[in-house]
């Protein structure tokens, strides 16, 4: 045991004095995570927004309205001004927008036009000039502004509605229509008359624009209406969650690269045998396996320290939630870890030299990233491709860690399969390993 | 009771060619207590491969080998604890300092930390790099790797130190440095199993002296035993040049005359005279004495006699 762990300090003393070794451990996988989590996981605001000239032509405050939610916009960025060859701040107009788009100065263009929603319309009117030369782009931008302004058509669609009964009705009949209504709603559900009718003929923007208030007793009858609509969306998994890309790719990409840490700890047993110091250690009283026991704790506690930092970093950057399911976390990271060092094992025991190991599981690690799902979610890929990606050790480690920070999968739901598949991987090949060893002399 | 004693050990390795390559072919030695023992041969003799079957890094094929009367082929760490043993490579951390590689190699001898202190302290001393223990390895000189790579190996005290071509690549001030050391853990009472494929160290150092070649032991005795060997003890040797060209008839009837490049050898007619006689006569050929070259049997000619090559081949 003392050998062991002498010998496991020899390692790791010999791995912080390699500073290549240590950067390509933490710091390469930790910028990558940040440059592929920018740009797929959003929030913290640290993700770039995309350009969308707004013109606001309307003097309505319906229009101011909609033109700050879209400025406050967590993917878009209004812009609403250009500079000239003089270098003067000039106010888009409806005109410019048009041109700046055309010129591929700017993605889209959304103007609130000078009818956008006169006093008696009873529809609002939009302009949008697109340019979709980027098919990605123009879908998240249009997406954007739909949910921006359907989330407010509930609100709209009392206003809406009394105007299109007043266009159809005339002005007598649509004020028997709103006591009427207002009579029905007292009727059958208490509502207070009087305010039922204020509420649905005195639209007030500023109402509106408030919406919080609805909640209160108060204006629980006022709003009756704008109730009647609602859009629930309800966030089904991982609700609590912030960041649903980010959780993948710091899985993915951490997983890729305990690959590459691990088969290099692995693969070591060549420089160790080329330098000689190897056959040094050898005619100690150590035996050899002692010294494999030192290799797979080092490389395991390797592991677990360079996950463990990796989620820590996605944790301040990308408030990736580590600690609520801290415990069934750990148990996916010491799974990995034992399968990635039993893989980095087996190369180097059926390896002839550090060039060949080193190229063998190169190339073996980037397959697996790229089809278990490292670099992008394998629902996307075509069904012989996903049905590859299962015999990948990378799948199943991605897949154990979206289940237990996504999920927040408990410890019986990733036994089967993903633990039992992880540590069956890490037994299996850590026996073909040994056999291996044995059988060719490597140590 | 012998250091170490190897019988009929036979070691093949297996190659993806077809013919498989016989390092080690039915090789016995004898390293008495407290000798440097030197094994000679050229390159590929199958010297680090007797070493590695003697350190157990290596399986034989068959024989057995004892080390202070103790079967090494059973599995046995303890006996690791008797030998040190100095690779041929310089098997050190590179990246590391002197005193971390010694620390390291060091603390698997289960020593307590106050006497590993001592020992290293004492092994930097006997190597000489104590104003460098705290530089990295790899900034060393040859010469400096291969002391260090001595020290590391004698921290535990061993009883018998094996020493595998430890003087590759030094210059002489190393080589002398190393030697000195030797003695002085000979003195010590230490038994050295030294390697080499240079004859020079090999009279110069060890008291007892096998030659080997092709995996196989071809003399074994001390300096003077193996010299014995040989039929001529010196030979003469004049070199050429138009005065002593002049006087090739003359020589004849001296003696016989074997040509070389730059050389004749002349063996006395008489196998009996003595040289003084023999100089007499080329004295009184006039023979400016500058071309005249004593030398006396080396191993070398041991060598050359026994397998019709040169060492350095
Ligand atoms: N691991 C090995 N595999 C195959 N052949 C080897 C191996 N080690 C040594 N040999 C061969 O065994 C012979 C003896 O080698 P070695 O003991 O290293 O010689 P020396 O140390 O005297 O120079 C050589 O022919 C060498 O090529
Ligand atoms: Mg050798």
């Amino acid at each position: 045991m003392k050998n062991i762990f002498q010998l496991f300090k020899k390692d790791l003393i010999r791995f912080l004095k390699d500073k290549t070794a240590v950067m390509l451990t933490f710091l390469v996988p930790a910028v990558l995570i940040v440059i592929f989590g920018s740009i797929f996981g959003g929030g913290s605001g640290s993700r770039g927004k995309i350009p969308i000239i707004v013109v606001n032509e309307s003097g309505v405050d319906l229009a101011a309205f909609l033109e700050t939610e879209i400025d406050s916009s967590n993917s878009l960025r209004s812009v609403k001004n250009y500079t000239d060859e003089n270098g003067n701040e000039i106010k888009i107009d409806h005109e410019k927008a048009k041109e700046l788009v055309i010129n591929g100065n700017y993605p889209a263009a959304l103007v609130f036009p000078f009818d956008f929603f006169a006093d008696t319309s009873s529809a609002i009117k939009f302009v949008y000039y697109y340019d979709p030369r980027n098919e990605i782009e123009s879908q998240l931008i249009q997406g954007t502004i739909q949910k921006t302004i359907f989330s407010k058509i509930p609100s709209l669609f009392p206003l809406l509605m009394q105007r299109e009964a007043k266009n159809f009705l005339g002005e007598a009949l649509s004020d028997s229509f709103n006591s009427d209504i207002a009579n029905m709603m007292s009727n059958y559900f208490g509502a207070n008359k009087d305010s039922v009718i204020e509420s649905i003929t005195n639209f007030d923007i500023v109402k509106l624009t408030q919406q919080s208030d609805s909640n209160s007793v108060n204006n629980r009858q006022a709003d009756f209406i704008s109730n009647l609509i609602k859009f629930d969306s309800e966030q089904l998994v991982g609700a609590e969650k912030k960041n649903p890309g980010v959780t993948r790719i710091v899985g993915g990409w951490a997983i890729m690269f305990l690959l590459f840490t691990l088969s290099g700890t692995a693969t070591s047993i060549f420089e160790e045998k080329q330098d000689g110091t190897l056959k040094r250690i050898f005619c100690m009283p150590i035996s050899r396996s002692q010294f494999l026991w030192s290799k797979y704790i080092f490389a395991i506690l390797l592991g677990i320290v360079q996950l463990s930092v990796l989620f820590l970093f996605a944790y301040y950057l990308y408030d990736v939630d580590i600690f609520s399911n801290f415990l069934n976390l750990m148990v996916v990271i010491l799974a990995s870890a034992g399968a990635a060092v039993a893989f980095g094992m087996v190369i180097t025991a059926y390896a002839k030299s550090l060039a060949q190991a080193s190229g063998i599981s190169t190339l073996i690690i980037l397959i697996m990233s790229a089809l278990g799902g490292s670099w992008f979610p394998v629902t996307l890929f075509p069904e012989w491709m996903q049905f590859a990606a299962k015999f990948t050790l990378t799948y199943w480690s991605v897949e154990a860690f979206l289940q237990v920070l996504w999920r927040d999968a408990s410890f019986t739901d990733i036994v089967f399969p993903y633990l039992v598949i992880l540590i069956g991987i890490a037994i299996l090949i850590n026996y073909l390993a040994l056999y291996l060893f044995k059988k060719r002399q490597v140590v | 009771m012998n250091s170490v004693e190897v019988t009929n050990l036979t070691k093949i390795f297996k190659t993806q060619v077809s013919n498989n390559i016989t390092a080690l072919d039915n090789v016995s030695l004898s390293i008495g207590e407290g000798i440097i023992f030197g094994l000679l041969g050229p390159n590929g003799a199958g010297k680090s491969t007797l070493m590695n079957c003697i350190i157990g890094y290596l399986n034989p094929d068959k024989g057995k080998i004892l080390l202070k009367g103790d079967d090494t082929s059973e599995l046995n760490l303890k006996y690791r604890l008797h030998i040190g043993y100095v690779p041929q490579e310089i098997a050190l951390y590179q990246e590391l300092t002197a005193i971390q590689n010694l620390k390291i190699f060091g603390s698997f001898y289960d020593l307590p930390a106050k006497v590993l202190n001592e020992r290293i302290s004492s092994a930097l001393h006997l190597v000489k790099l104590e104003d460098r223990k705290s530089d990295l390895v790899k900034n060393f000189s040859g010469g400096m790797k291969r002391r260090l790579n001595i020290a590391v190996s004698i921290l535990h005290n061993p009883e018998i130190i094996l020493c595998d071509e430890p003087t590759v690549g030094v210059d002489p001030q190393s080589r002398n440095a190393i030697f000195d050391m030797l003695k002085e853990l000979n003195k010590q009472g230490k038994t050295i199993l030294y390697t080499t494929h240079y004859m020079e160290e090999a009279e110069r150092l060890c008291n007892k002296l096998a030659i080997i070649d092709n995996g196989k032991i071809i003399a074994e005795g001390t300096l003077s035993e193996l010299i014995a060997l040989l039929e001529k003890r010196e030979t003469i040797k004049i070199r050429k040049a138009p005065a002593s060209e002049k006087m090739i008839e003359s020589l004849k009837k001296i003696g016989e005359v074997t040509e070389t490049d730059f050389h004749y050898e002349i063996i006395p007619n008489n196998s009996n005279s003595k040289n003084s006689e023999l100089f007499n006569e080329l004295e009184k050929l006039q023979l400016p004495s500058h071309l005249l070259e004593l030398s006396s049997a080396s191993l070398e000619d041991v060598f050359l006699m026994l397998t019709g090559r040169s060492l350095r081949d």
